[in-house]
This record gives structure tokens, C-alpha cells and sequence, in this order.
């Protein structure tokens, strides 16, 4: 199997996007790191990564908490989050694909 | 043996010199019960009293003469035989080992005798160690946990709750750098600890050195914002024991508190040589039990868990990972109290109904935290509390890293949910019965733990349990 070099994008990631990648995209969009619209599509492992350093200087501001947010970031985090979930369920993602490859 | 064509034992039968259904076993003899699966036609105690001279000095008196040895002394004795209940293919043999017989504190010396050559032998189809009891004088010569839970406790400064755990796994393109942070996150969400997958050591994608630095960083970190010691078991299996111990000895420079081992693929050497340094320098020791399920999982052939426990406790270790009773990967409750119980306790009494065959006194050898993993989450906290107490590692892999939120909102919620379980078991409350109310309620102040309800509140496991006690059988 052929394996991409890029980002396929937070749209068509496994899982509806529930995904590590997934959450550090979604992450970025609550701290308005990169726009809602960008979904990291033909970005490469260097491009996330470097997000993902950014998005951990803002999370550590928090502590890394949701329940530490400020009202607007929180507000903020509840509704992408959330429609990440419903997006998720309807793919057919559920909880028990987190535990089910551990022995 | 006269209607067998199909296995003669020699010139002399075995029952004549090691079937001995008089004798009584001494208080320093090791005595071991074996599960047998005798080839057809083979007598129970010709075939009882061939594992006992196999596993002992079987071999001896056809190299040495008796002037040499007292083979009378060194001997194993076979001194009972019980039908196993429900499987008439079988049975238990009590066979009784003079103390003599192995060195000192040598759990591979003991282990050769009882589980080597002796599993090949003809006359069986198939042979299982089930229990092995340990007199307290051989106890005695064995080093044990490093430290056990009390200094550990002191040393983590953690007391009235199970600790929490999170194996962090190698998942594609973590980095040293990332796999830092994730361990970072978890410690700072409210875990005590998180974990090296145990078959991470040193690969090319993350060599110990690299991950040991970035991990300790992760710790002093989260230990600074939290005011908790924190630690991270830093694998230091290794090809060979000399660089185990390299990577053990810079685990402690850099000031780590708790190293790890694959205590079964590294080997029983290995282990008592790490367990004995990490207690000279006041370091814990967490233990995996990779490759266990080779040997325990049959239940006819092998080595059942309870025995491999044993093993460890007098080796030494500090955790060792015991099954869950609830979850995924659910092992038989009994059974599994019953290794449990071995691993803590200082003195365990015989208790068929959870698999113990024999009394077993650890005098004042430290206990052995049992860690729970493997397909837990919330949800299944009251029963994890309720079932393995205070003294126990609760430890949520995917039920961690896999809330929708991130680690340290998976690790939030693990930490709200076992101090709200915590609590109200010690105002009395029944966790089992009212463990819905009780994670509903602390959820209302944690949206974290309230995310992590919702994740995993559909889930099912309706897999069959593999280990089950014998008396459960057919």
C-alpha cells in the first residue's frame, strides 16, 4: 500500500477525523492558530509538527485543561469539539476504538 | 507397565523410588502441584513419580552413582494424587522438593529443575506448573520487591488511593519530543505515572537515551505545576544485562524515580540483578509480563500466572501487572484475587476456590502492587476500586490518550473519577451499586470526566473469559 507523504486533511482522515492529527488541527482552530477552513490538507509531517509546537505553548497556559479555559476559549472548544464528536459517531467511530488494540 | 507397548520407563519404574504416598512434606520442603496429561495407558503414579524424578534427580542416576549423591535426600517426592474437577484427562500431582535441591535465592535454578527438561519427557502429553509453595527459610534467601508499597507510597508521596498509570504508546511519528509531551500531559492532567510501551527499548525511531531525557524533562515539569511527584517506568530492558544496567544507572543520574522490565523476555537473571541494584539504590521497579500468555494461557501445558507471580515477588519488583477482572481482557475474578492476594499479602492460606493450592508465608518480604490494564476506562473505575483496593496500579491506556479532548482531558477525568470512587467507598457507599451516580455526580464539576462518560458509555465486552479455574471447567 502506497503511503501518502502528506496530510490527506482533517475531512478525510479515518475516523471522522478523530484522530491525533485530528485533534491537534481542531485544537489550532480553537486557539485560532489557523482558520476553521483549514483543514491541513497536503501538509507534511514537519508542517504538523510545527503546529503541534505552537499549540503546546498555548496549552500550557491552561495546564493543558479544558476546565482551566477562559469563557470564550471554552465556548469555543465546546462547539468545534462538539460537532467533531457528531461528526466522529456518524462515521462509525465510538469509544471502543481507543482500547481495542490493547493487551 | 505390562499391558503398555507405548512407553516403558526403563529397567526400573519410577514409582518405586519416587512415589510416596507416606511421606509427609516437611515445612522446608518446596513443594509443587502439577496439572498431569498422562499419555494413554500410563499409571497415575508411574506417571505422577516420572515428573517427580525428572524434575529433580531423575537424570542424576544414570550419570552419577548413589555413592556420589544421596539421591534419597536430593530426590523428589510424590506424595498426592487428585482428580482434576470436571476433566477426567487429567490430574494433580503434589510433589515435595528438599530445600537442598537449589541454590539460594535462585529462581532460575528452581525454575530449571521444575519446568525444563521435564516438559518434554514422553510419558506426558501434556504438563502444567500450578502452584508452587516456597518455604520461608528459601523465601528468606531471596532478595524480593526493591522496595515495596509502603516505601513506595513514602517515596511517591501518595497514600489512601490506587495509583494511576497510562502506557504511552509509540504511535507513528511520535518523536522523543513528542512522546515527551505526552507523557507530560498525562502527569499534568493527574496521572502519578505514565509508561514505556514494553516493547520499546531502543529502536532506531527513539533510542533510551533520547526518550529517557525528554521524559525526565516531562516529569520535572509537571511535578513543578502540579506540587506532585510524578514518574514516568523508563524500560531499561536491553539485549544484554550489562547495558540494562547502563540504562539503569542513567535513569537514576538524571533522577528518575521508577525504571521498568520485561522480566520474562529479559530473563529471571536479569531481573534479580536489576531488582537487587534498584534496591541498593532506592529506585522502583515496575515489571511487564510480556510473553506470559506463551506459557499461562493453555490450561493444560505450561505455567499457570499464579506461579509465574511467585516468581516475580521473590526475584523482585515492585508492579506487575496482574489482568483486570473487569474490561476487555477480563480474567476469571477468583482466579485473579487469588494471584492478587499472592502478590500483596504476607501470608496466604490455601483457597481452591480461587485457584491457591497451598499456604503461602512471605514473612516480612514486601508485596508486589498488581497493575490493572488492558481495555479500561471510566466507567469501569467503581469496580477497579472496589476489586483491587488502594494498593494497585489502575492503569488506562487507551482510556487515557483516547479521550476526544487530548491526554491530560483523558487523564483529568481517570484522576476526578478514582478520588470521587475513593471517597465514597469511605463514606460507606457501594461503589458497584452506585457507581453511575457516583461518576455522574463528580462529573457535574469535571467537563473532562463528563467527555470521557460519554465516549465510552456504549461500550460492551461480552468476550468469554480463557482462564478459568479448573472447578469451572466443562
Amino acid at each position: 500500500m502506497n503511503k501518502p507523504n502528506t496530510y490527506v486533511g482533517i475531512n478525510n482522515d479515518l475516523n471522522g477525523g478523530m484522530t491525533t492529527i485530528g485533534k491537534i488541527i481542531r485544537d489550532a482552530w480553537v486557539f485560532e492558530l489557523i482558520p476553521e477552513t483549514e483543514t491541513c490538507e497536503g501538509w507534511n509531517l514537519a508542517g504538523v509538527d510545527a503546529l503541534l509546537q505552537r499549540l503546546n505553548s498555548e496549552w500550557d497556559k491552561y495546564g493543558c485543561l479544558v476546565s482551566h479555559l477562559p469563557e470564550p476559549l471554552r465556548e469555543r472548544h465546546d462547539r468545534i469539539h462538539g460537532a467533531a464528536m457528531i461528526r466522529a459517531r456518524e462515521s462509525g467511530w465510538c469509544g471502543e476504538h481507543e482500547t481495542e488494540d490493547e493487551k | 507397565m505390562a499391558d503398555n507397548n507405548k512407553y516403558n520407563a526403563g529397567v526400573k519404574e519410577y514409582r518405586e523410588t519416587y512415589w510416596m504416598p507416606e511421606y509427609t512434606p516437611k515445612d522446608t520442603d518446596i513443594l509443587a502441584v502439577f496439572k498431569i496429561t498422562p499419555q494413554d495407558g500410563v499409571p497415575r503414579e508411574e506417571v505422577a513419580a516420572a515428573v517427580a524424578a525428572e524434575s529433580s534427580t531423575g537424570t542424576w542416576t544414570t550419570v552419577w552413582t548413589d555413592l556420589l549423591t544421596d539421591l534419597d535426600y536430593y530426590k523428589g517426592r510424590a506424595y498426592a494424587i487428585e482428580d482434576v474437577p470436571g476433566d477426567d484427562t487429567c490430574f494433580f500431582a503434589f510433589i515435595a522438593y528438599p530445600i537442598d535441591l537449589f541454590e539460594e535465592g535462585s529462581m532460575v535454578n528452581v525454575l530449571t529443575s521444575l519446568v525444563g527438561n521435564v516438559f518434554g519427557f514422553k510419558a506426558l502429553r501434556a504438563l502444567r506448573l500450578e502452584d508452587i509453595r516456597f518455604p520461608i527459610a528459601y523465601v528468606m534467601t531471596c532478595n524480593g520487591p526493591p522496595q515495596g508499597i509502603q516505601v513506595e507510597r513514602d517515596i511517591m508521596n501518595k497514600y489512601g488511593r490506587p495509583l494511576l498509570g497510562c502506557t504511552i504508546k509509540p504511535k507513528l511519528g511520535l518523536s522523543a519530543k513528542n512522546y515527551g509531551r505526552a507523557c507530560y500531559e498525562g502527569l499534568r492532567g493527574g496521572l502519578d505515572f505514565t509508561k514505556d510501551d514494553e516493547n520499546v527499548n531502543s529502536q532506531p525511531f527513539m533510542r533510551w537515551r533520547h526518550r529517557f531525557d525528554f521524559v525526565m524533562e516531562a516529569i520535572h515539569k509537571a511535578e513543578a505545576e502540579t506540587g506532585e511527584r510524578k514518574g514516568h517506568y523508563l524500560n531499561v530492558t536491553a539485549p544484554t544485562s550489562d547495558e540494562m544496567m547502563r540504562r539503569a544507572e542513567y535513569a537514576k543520574e538524571i533522577g528518575a524515580p521508577i525504571i521498568m522490565h520485561d522480566y520474562l523476555t529479559g530473563g529471571l537473571s536479569a531481573n534479580t540483578q536489576l531488582a537487587q541494584w534498584c534496591q541498593n539504590n532506592g529506585m522502583l521497579l515496575h515489571i511487564h509480563r510480556a510473553m506470559h500468555a506463551v506459557l499461562d494461557r493453555n490450561p493444560h501445558h505450561g505455567i499457570h500466572f499464579r506461579v509465574l507471580a511467585k516468581v516475580l515477588r521473590l526475584s523482585g519488583g515492585d508492579h506487575l501487572h496482574s489482568g483486570t477482572v473487569v474490561g476487555k481482557l477480563e480474567g476469571d475474578r477468583d482466579a485473579t484475587l487469588g494471584w492478587i492476594d499472592i502478590m500483596r499479602d504476607s501470608y496466604i492460606k490455601e483457597d481452591r476456590s480461587r485457584g491457591i493450592f497451598f499456604d503461602q508465608d512471605w514473612g516480612a518480604m514486601p508485596g508486589v502492587l498488581p497493575v490493572a490494564s488492558g481495555g479500561i476506562h471510566v466507567w469501569h473505575m467503581p469496580a477497579l476500586v472496589n476489586i483491587f483496593g488502594d494498593d494497585s496500579v489502575l492503569q488506562f491506556g487507551g482510556g487515557t490518550l483516547g479521550h476526544p479532548w487530548g491526554n491530560a482531558a483523558g487523564a483529568a477525568a481517570n484522576r476526578v473519577a478514582v478520588e470521587a470512587c475513593v471517597e465514597a467507598r469511605n463514606t460507606g457507599r457501594e461503589l458497584e451499586v452506585e457507581g453511575k451516580d457516583i461518576l455522574t455526580a463528580a462529573a457535574k464539576h469535571s467537563p473532562e470526566l463528563k467527555m470521557a462518560m460519554e465516549t465510552w458509555k456504549e461500550i460492551k465486552f461480552e468476550f468469554d473469559t480463557v482462564d478459568k479455574l479448573d472447578v469451572a471447567h466443562k
